[in-house]
């Protein structure tokens, strides 16, 4: 076990762990951040897509030693409020159905959104490539990026 | 009129409790199981006796008692129900019924209240009852004014409510229900991440558990070397499960952390026994074939389909939390019956049903999978061993691996046709697995039941072969339906395609006029521009389906080149469409998981075990591959009909078609090897 410092959401936090755990199970279990979800554990899933120095990731696939001096931001510290455009979106046109994938879906859709903020239906199906839902939100996934992305346009 | 029997009266704490019986459950006394709750603070809460496994029950129950409260869906809190058969009634979510059995009774529960709120102003004011409303969380009078919810509470709570006429709220002032506008209530806590599910619940002092799994079906633990496994940090506890008693049976190893029980459980070092690690998912299927008779009942057009092992795969894999404490025990779950997985367990546990507690958490997917227990016995077993709160955690692999699969199934169409090109006389025989996870579920009059729902006017056998199943099989979204309409269908649309007829008009001549599938078949038909003629390089697909109260037509629109599915039409009769944009969710991810197996998703079993591991190698759609999907609501005066699992037979049947352009569809996925 070792000590190590990571930023998270903002906040600096400090956790014991070993080197090899997965982020995942370090936001998870050491942390509390259940709003990142395990749905695969080995990068094929997309549920626990979070953003390491502003980027989408997969912490089920990166260690807590491989974390240490990185940016992290889980689905918790995505807003203040729960009121990203993403966000907003994603209510507005109703996409969940169980749920469990939105975290990452919401994740994945941001992250995308700040580096084009106005993707085509090709970018959008790239990005979101492997965000598996097994609920079949998919076609309300794809339009709600697009409100998201009209939602940003018009508040800039 | 409500009896004084099912209402629990709340004068005294300040508070009006209005509870009413789910009628469907009359047979098991009457509970009153719904329940509608104001305190003094005017604050609105509903029991859900249901879990919501994303299929939106939540958001129906909001919409309802708002709408008879006179309020907004956000002005309504709700309570998940624990498990409690004899407070709830049957709480299971199965056979798409949830709303078709809860409606009633909580838009009565809340009219009622809402009908001795209004009586209890009119009494205060002393006006007639009928110059009284509702409106916004008040009663209101012209001359009078409005007094809120909250001033009326303790007044309403002291009437006899069999002197209240209670009246439901007719469709035609519906505010909320029936109208499109309107998400789910939980969808900001889902965005934020604030949603509990199953695998979120950790109890103060809670330990993980990860199981190892027999590596071959039926496989039992032999040896069992932990040396290594216990000196590893964090590891707590191996022990060895017995099935069926403890779940599926294997290995779990008990640790603080979940990377300290996955690491535990790579350390272990086990000798397996018994089972079949030969078995082979070809050989299954081979096994079906060689089991029809010899000769089909007509001499005419044939085909034989063959249909794959599917998984359920749900996002949030299997997993349960127990506490066995010395004085009872309390279960966190994403069950699909709460109610039903709390009697078994203190039938099972020789414990009295008041010490077991069951509480439903969110549910990432089910698809008929959470309905059964092993999770939960598994996790009992650990945590009686630690003698703390213990999670057992399914990988994903482990999901994939040890589910109850839909069984395989191989069909055999005949049919005599007619001079018109027409099928005049049919056959069809199916040979399959039962479903082991009920073991009445072999009865092959049940599995013809199930399966068995041809609409067209063609008469004709169905008759079904049951083999021994060689592993565990379930409940999988719409059960035998899913293979027994894909045959039919794609029959019927290889007759049409042999005779030259068209499709629609085809099935139009072999529906009754005036019923419901006619109409939702025009619907779609007008709706995909039918008689158009497809645009070059794409092909469409056509299957109907009536089952669960409700009718469906979808047609598909493919390009057969590239195996694209570019559209997807879909016109439902639901009898009444509480909340339209959740019926439309229903209807789009049937339609995926039909895109999804029809495109290539299957299980297969090699050496003994399933190969299939994760969302790499068991294709499920994507984003990319998605068409577009239009779904179009049939207004109807038909009763409230049930939608879960409606989409999905048709949907595969028409996209399979759609796809295989000019040449026959004999399996699905379309054109794999199946098993
Ligand atoms: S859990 Fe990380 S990608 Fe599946
Ligand atoms: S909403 Fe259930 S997996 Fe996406």
């Amino acid at each position: 076990m070792a000590r190590y410092l990571l930023r998270v959401n903002g906040e600096r936090r400090e956790v014991d762990v070993d080197g090899d755990t997965p982020l995942l199970w370090v936001l998870r279990d050491e942390l509390g951040l259940t709003g990142v979800k395990y749905g695969c554990g080995v990068g094929l899933c997309g549920a626990c897509t979070s953003h390491v120095d502003g980027a989408a990731a997969r912490p089920c696939v990166r260690t807590a030693a491989d974390s240490a001096q990185t940016r992290i931001t889980t689905i918790e510290g995505l807003s203040r409020d729960g009121d990203h455009p993403v966000q907003r979106a994603w209510r507005e046109l109703d996409v969940a159905q169980c749920g469990y994938c939105q975290p990452g879906q919401v994740m994945a859709a941001a992250a995308l959104l700040a580096r084009d903020p106005d993707p085509d239906d090709a970018a959008i199906e790239e990005a979101l490539r492997d965000n598996v839902c097994r609920c079949g939100s998919y076609p309300r996934i794809r339009d709600a990026v697009r409100r998201a992305s009209r939602i940003m346009r018009e508040e800039r | 009129m409500i009896s004084r029997r099912t209402l629990l009266r709340g004068a005294g704490i300040g508070a009006l409790v209005v509870a009413v019986p789910v009628p469907a459950l009359a047979a098991e006394g009457l509970v009153p199981n719904v329940f509608v709750r104001l305190d003094d603070a005017g604050r609105i809460t509903a029991t859900v006796p249901r879990p919501d496994t994303g299929q939106g029950v939540r958001t129906v129950v909001a919409l309802m008692v708002a709408e008879e409260l006179a309020v907004e869906a956000g002005d309504v809190a709700l309570e998940q129900a624990h498990g409690d058969t004899e407070r709830f009634g049957s709480q299971a979510v199965a056979n798409s019924t949830s709303v078709r059995q809860l409606a009633t009774p909580i838009r009565t529960a809340a009219a009622t209240a809402r009908c001795l709120l209004v009586t209890a102003a009119a009494r205060r004011w002393r006006v007639p009852v009928a110059e009284c409303v509702a409106k916004d969380g008040a009663v209101c009078h012209p001359r009078r004014g409005k007094l809120p919810y909250r001033a009326l509470v303790r007044a309403a709570a002291a009437l006899d409510p069999a002197t209240v006429p209670v009246e439901l709220t007719p469709p035609e002032k519906w505010r909320l229900l029936g109208k499109t506008r309107g998400g789910r209530v939980d969808a900001r806590d889902v965005v934020t991440g604030r949603t509990g599910y199953g695998i979120d619940a950790r109890p103060p002092g809670g330990l993980v558990a990860v199981v190892a799994r027999p590596p071959w079906i039926g496989a039992v633990p032999d040896t069992v070397d932990d040396t290594a496994t216990r000196a590893l940090p964090g590891v707590l506890d191996v022990l060895t499960l017995t099935a069926p008693a403890e779940g599926q049976g294997g290995v779990a190893v008990i640790a603080r952390s979940t990377h300290q029980a996955l690491r535990g459980r790579d350390a272990l070092r086990i000798t397996w026994r018994g089972g079949t690690p030969t078995a082979d998912s070809r050989a299954w299927l081979a096994d079906l074939r060689s089991a029809l008779p010899a000769q089909s009942p007509i001499d005419g057009v044939q085909q034989i389909y063959s249909m794959p092992l599917l998984a359920h795969a749900p996002m949030e894999p299997m997993n349960a939390t127990a506490h066995v404490r010395p004085d009872g025990l309390t279960i966190w779950a994403p069950t699909q019956d709460p109610g039903g997985l709390r009697t078994q367990l203190a039938r099972q546990l020789g414990v009295p049903a008041t010490s077991v507690r069951v509480e439903t958490t969110a549910s990432g997917g089910a698809f008929g999978r959470r309905i059964e227990p092993d999770p939960v016995l598994e996790a009992v077993a650990c945590s009686r061993r630690a003698g703390a709160p213990v999670q057992v955690l399914w990988t994903r692999a482990d999901d994939m691996r040890n589910d109850s699969y839909r069984p395989m199934s191989v069909h055999r169409l005949s049919a005599e046709i007619g001079s018109d090109g027409v099928p005049i006389r049919r056959a069809h025989e199916v040979v399959t697995w039962p479903l082991t996870v009920l073991p009445f579920f072999a009865n092959p009059a049940l599995i013809k039941a199930s399966g068995d729902h041809f609409p067209y006017t063609v008469p004709g056998d169905v008759s079904v072969i049951v083999r021994p199943a060689p592993l565990r099989t379930g409940f999988w979204r719409s059960v035998y339906a899913g293979q027994f309409v894909y045959a039919e269908e794609n029959f019927l649309s290889e007759i049409g395609r042999r005779s030259g007829l068209d499709q629609v008009a085809l099935r139009r001549s072999l529906l009754p006029a005036g019923s419901r599938l006619h109409k939702v078949l025009d619907t779609v038909a007008e709706q995909a521009r039918w008689t158009r003629p497809p645009a070059p390089g794409t092909s469409r697909g056509v299957a109907c389906l009536e089952d669960y109260g409700s009718a469906i037509a979808v047609i598909a629109v493919a390009e057969p080149e590239s195996r694209r599915v570019l559209r997807v039409h879909a016109a439902v009769d639901v009898g009444v469409a509480l909340h339209p944009s959740g019926v439309r969710a229903q209807v789009e991810g049937c339609v995926i998981d039909a895109l999804s197996t029809v495109l290539g998703a299957q299980i297969t079993v090699r050496e003994g075990g399933v190969a299939e591991s994760s969302f790499g190698d068991y294709r499920w759609a994507r984003i990319g591959q998605t068409p577009d999907i239009d779904v179009t609501i049939v207004p109807s005066n038909a009763p409230l009909g049930g939608l879960g699992e409606l989409a999905y037979p048709p949907a595969a049947a028409a996209i399979a078609s759609a796809i295989a352009g000019d040449t026959p569809v004999t399996s699905m996925p379309f054109g794999t090897a199946v098993g």
